[in-house]
């Protein structure tokens, strides 16, 4: 596949989605195409429908109807395994809370996302100590997560989420729990990642984070996809 | 309802697992607790339990009737020091030799009206009380009731027929059979027995004084014989005596596993509950109302479990109990009151100090502090493993399974305590299961090769409908017989034997001697010391008999048969347990008893020999040659041991496992935020299994190294100790029965309860809802 055909084929189609709790409706109807290299932002209202979403796309979640194709594989037809195997292989996911083991220094922390597919620990800790050197935290990679800042925690979960080489960088809120100046420099690292290829979904309530990292908005109200927007990235 | 209540009810519905958990590990270490204060209680003094039970005699003193009118053998009982007394009853003795009650030997027989009384309280177990001329009772304990069937007709010469109608036990060991007086009456009487209760009865002596005090002031020679209780009880302790240094292991072993588990559970389940406690904290609850909030949500499912388990602990105990003591005549044994009352006061108490330890470091922790307990950095040796374990060759979620237990050191050692004391339980538990097969093989071993063929049953025998023979009389003579089953293709080896009673000069007893000859060397007990009584004179006796009488290999002993004496030197000892049978060559029967012929003829089979056609190939012979069945090699005794100890074993590994699952339950749910991060980036559903499956397996591989050699070693006290309780020798082959392998294996049963323990909560973990975990973290 050429990279325009790349281009042209969704990472991303969804579907028809529905998603049903026992008392709500949290998605309904959504259908959904995100192609290689873009940088797609979903914003909303709290209880909108953000989350499930990011959670379907994710395959951490299963609809109730609709049908989910990521990287050309149908997550409906996965099992529990299939699925863990889809995200270790195509998915980057950063959270808002960063996540991190608490028992685990910086480098082990990046390293394990790469050892649970089976690549020695030595391996996993060069391109570790790789991705937190890209990412200007190499010095603090035997520093353990609650005696780092928050911006350098949610850089050590970048590198984590990095660490397989995604074809999908998922962001939930990712500059939720930062300061504004941790949230800049996380902004520009996701920024400078699309910039270089790299398919980023993004949920966020930051306007700010959205101009600056989407190429794209889609506003999410009552479990629908309420508005879609092309971006000009402000600079 | 108070806040309190309304919070603390909150909190048992929501933790419905952990409220389960507490329930059922309570429950069951309630139980555990009953059993195994009842077998500690049990084994302290059995004979002492049960005599007190059937106001057992201190004293049975049999009075000639000829030289002591009743009337003053009843004014004994106003002696001084009596406390009461039973009697005075008819007492013949009934020579059983030519009935169908000849296995039960001589019946001292008393002539008494009911089981009840002021004195030795019978045990009716089977059938009914003799009420009727031609009716007699057997005093058999529990259980031991195929010796002679219920409807068995006894007849002896010159005597009625006796039908026996039930069977009792007497503690007291007051007779061998009870008819009714008037039937007593007609088989002319010329003893009677009374039966005394002293107020002080505790030693030989004060029992002495007491046997003067009664016989104060009567005929010279009015006594025939006296019993004390003391002489009963040691007879009885050295049958049941192996039962106690194997059930006091278990008992402390089931205390410990219980207590442990409790408090692991309980505080963890507060230590669980911390960031609720800052919460609430937060909300304006007192430190106390927050104490009190925890206290009651353990309370609640540790109450329940506790009125559970000591239901439970006495359906189970009760029947294990009756088996152990039967001896006793224990059957309506059960488990003491205050047994209960500990446990249903001890264990709440002990879920409270643990639940205390815990709520009062709570109840310091500020607010904030408590809120991220258990989240804020760890430091330490914890990190440090988990760093060196991050770096080996291991599968990931291996190595990170491996550093859990570093992460709670207090949980973790606590389980591994549980998995200890359970790989100490089953590798004792095996460890007795082998002793006690080894001995018994040894004992009554049970050769598939040999037939045994009686020399026909007495005449006049009837037996109840439904049993088999009687057979008739040999048709060959002694020798005839011999040399026939000798000469019959598929016969290797031929030892006739004969059994006598005979007396013991100097002494009261009388026990039985094996006569034989033949290949008696080869197909009779074996010797572990010394050599086989081969020439007139001699004998082989088990450790037993001479370790009860002070004799040695080379003493002597008078024996007396039918008014003959002879005197027996000791010249080898047998593996046999019976203290009351030797062995001796037939030629020394044919000095004591001319012409007596052989009881009992031993076969053993070529190989490949059938056992019928051998059979049948006698009977066309000699239809009076009864082919006894198959010898079963077991002892209820053994399969009593056996079985107990496997009851305990599961009851002690199954609360050892639910420590582990109740530890993987805690973990997990402390862990859940890590878990969902986990398989967010990656991790499978079987993969978190095997992380939190190792997370105990590496306790369980500890557990196993230490329980291990701890098991081992107090086998090696068991063992012995069982049987000197047993007045015999300690054998190597019963103490020296761990082999290489099985040790590897029993190595591994910490692993197995760790593995079993921590399965189900690992699956629940590998199953957690990603979105809803990482969202409401």
């Amino acid at each position: 596949m050429t990279s325009d055909e790349s281009r042209a084929n969704p990472v991303v189609q969804l579907t028809a989605v529905r998603k049903e709790y026992s008392d709500s409706v949290a998605l309904d109807g959504v259908s959904l195409g995100i192609r290689a290299g873009e940088a797609v932002a979903v914003m909303g209202p709290s209880g909108s429908g953000k989350s499930t979403l990011l959670n379907m796309v994710a395959g951490l979640d299963r609809p109730t109807s609709g049908s989910v194709v990521v990287n050309g594989e149908d997550l409906g037809k996965l099992s529990e395994t299939g699925l863990a195997l889809f995200r270790r292989r195509r998915i980057g996911m950063i959270f808002q809370f960063f996540n991190l083991l608490d028992d685990l220094p910086a480098l082990d922390n990046v390293a394990l996302a790469a050892q649970l597919t089976g690549t020695s620990a030595a391996q996993a800790r060069a391109r570790a100590l790789e991705l937190l050197d890209e990412l200007g935290i190499a010095g603090r990679r035997n520093v353990y997560p609650a005696q780092l800042s928050g911006g350098e925690r949610q850089r050590v979960a970048v590198a984590r989420a990095l660490m397989n080489r995604p074809a999908l960088l998922l962001a939930d809120e990712p500059t939720g729990a930062l300061d504004s100046r941790s949230g800049e420099q996380v902004m520009d690292l996701l920024l400078d990642l699309n910039q270089i290829g790299q398919t980023l979904l993004l949920v966020t309530h930051d306007e700010r984070l959205a101009k600056q990292c989407a190429t794209r908005v889609i506003q999410v109200v009552d479990g629908r996809i309420a508005a879609t927007a092309g971006l000009e990235r402000s600079s | 309802m108070s806040a309190v209540g309304r919070v603390a009810r909150a909190a048992v519905r929501r933790r419905r697992v952990q409220t389960a958990v507490i329930g059922v590990v309570v429950a069951v270490s309630t139980g555990t607790i009953v059993l195994a204060l009842g077998l500690l209680v049990s084994a302290s003094g059995p004979f002492q339990r049960a005599h007190a039970q059937q106001n057992g005699a201190h004293l049975v003193v049999a009075y000639d009737t000829t030289r002591v009118p009743g009337e003053q053998l009843a004014a004994t009982s106003t002696s001084p020091g009596v406390e009461a007394s039973a009697g005075p009853f008819g007492q013949v003795t009934l020579d059983t030799a030519k009935s169908v009650a000849a296995r039960a030997g001589s019946l001292t027989t008393v002539g008494r009206a009911d089981p009840g009384g002021a004195v030795d309280r019978l045990d009716v177990w089977a059938g009914r009380w003799a009420t009727a001329p031609g009716e007699i009772v057997l005093n058999l304990p529990r259980g031991a009731g195929d010796l002679v069937p219920l409807g068995s007709r006894i007849e002896i010469p010159g005597k009625p027929v006796l039908t026996v109608v039930g069977f009792a036990y007497s503690v007291s060991a007051s007779a061998d059979a009870w008819v009714t007086p008037a039937q007593l009456t007609a088989l002319r009487p010329t003893t009677a027995q009374v039966l005394y209760r002293f107020t002080h009865a505790s030693t030989a002596a004060e029992v002495d004084a007491g046997l003067t005090a009664v016989t104060a002031g009567l005929p010279a020679r009015s006594v025939l014989g006296e019993q004390s209780y003391l002489t009963v009880e040691e007879r009885l302790n050295s049958d049941v005596g192996p039962y106690v240094p194997f059930l006091v292991p278990f008992g402390i072993l089931g205390l410990a596993v219980a207590v442990l588990i409790v408090a692991n559970v309980v505080s963890g389940a507060v230590v669980s509950g911390f960031r609720d406690i800052g919460v609430l904290k937060s909300l304006g609850f007192t430190p106390n109302q927050v104490m009190a909030v925890y206290l009651l949500m353990v309370l609640v499912p540790a109450g329940l479990g506790c009125v559970v388990g000591t239901i439970g602990g006495n359906l189970v105990a009760k029947p294990v109990l009756a088996d152990a003591f039967s001896a006793f005549g224990a059957g309506e044994a059960g488990i003491d009151a205050w047994v209960d009352v500990v446990a249903l006061v001890g264990l709440p108490l002990v879920v409270v100090l643990a639940a205390l330890v815990s709520a009062l470091r709570a109840r310091r922790l500020p607010a904030t502090a408590a809120i991220s307990a258990g989240s804020g950095p760890r430091f330490g040796r914890a990190l440090a493993v988990q760093r060196r374990l991050a770096g080996t060759r291991l599968p990931r979620s291996v190595s990170l399974g491996l550093g859990v237990p570093f992460a709670r050191p207090a949980r973790s050692a606590l389980t591994l305590a549980a998995i200890v004391l359970g790989v100490m339980t089953v590798t004792l538990s095996i460890g007795v299961t082998l002793s006690v097969s080894a001995y018994n093989n040894a004992m009554r071993p049970a050769h598939q090769d040999r037939v045994e063929f009686l020399a026909g049953l007495p005449d006049r025998l009837t037996l109840p409908a439904g049993l088999p023979g009687p057979r008739p009389a040999p048709a060959l003579g002694d020798a005839g017989d011999e040399a026939m089953l000798r000469a019959l293709p598929g016969s290797v080896r031929v030892a006739a034997s004969a059994t006598r009673t005979v007396h013991l000069l100097g002494s009261q007893e009388n026990p039985s001697v094996t006569f034989s000859r033949g290949d008696w060397a080869a197909l009779g007990p074996q010797i572990v010391a010394g050599r086989w009584a081969a020439r007139a004179g001699e004998a082989a006796a088990p450790s037993r008999f001479l370790n009860q009488r002070g004799l040695a290999l080379g003493d002597t002993i008078m024996v007396e048969l039918g008014g003959n004496r002879t005197q027996l030197t000791l010249v080898g000892v047998t593996l046999t347990n019976n203290d009351q049978a030797i062995y001796a060559d037939w030629s020394t029967l044919d000095g004591l008893a001319p012409g007596t012929r052989a009881e009992t003829y031993d076969v053993q089979l070529a190989p490949g020999a059938d056992r019928t056609t051998l059979v049948n190939a006698v009977h066309a012979r000699d239809p009076g040659l009864e082919a006894a069945p198959p010898r079963d090699g077991t002892s209820s005794q053994a399969v009593l041991l056996v079985s107990s100890a496997s009851v305990l074993t599961l009851v002690l590994a199954i609360v050892a496992a639910l420590g582990v699952f109740n530890t993987v339950v805690l973990n997990a749910h402390e862990r859940r935020r890590d878990l969902g991060m986990l398989k967010a980036i990656g991790m499978t559903p079987r993969q978190v299994t095997v992380m939190m499956v190792t997370s105990m397996g590496v306790l369980g591989v500890a557990g196993g190294l230490l329980g291990l050699p701890l098991g081992f070693f107090v086998h090696r006290l068991v063992g012995p100790a069982m049987l000197r309780a047993a007045q015999s020798d300690v054998f190597g082959f019963v103490i020296d029965v761990y082999r290489a392998p099985m040790l590897v294996a029993l190595g591994l049963a910490g692993v197995v309860i760790a593995v079993l323990g921590a399965l189900v909560p690992a699956g629940r973990a590998a199953r957690l809802p990603i979105a809803t975990v990482l969202h409401n973290e």
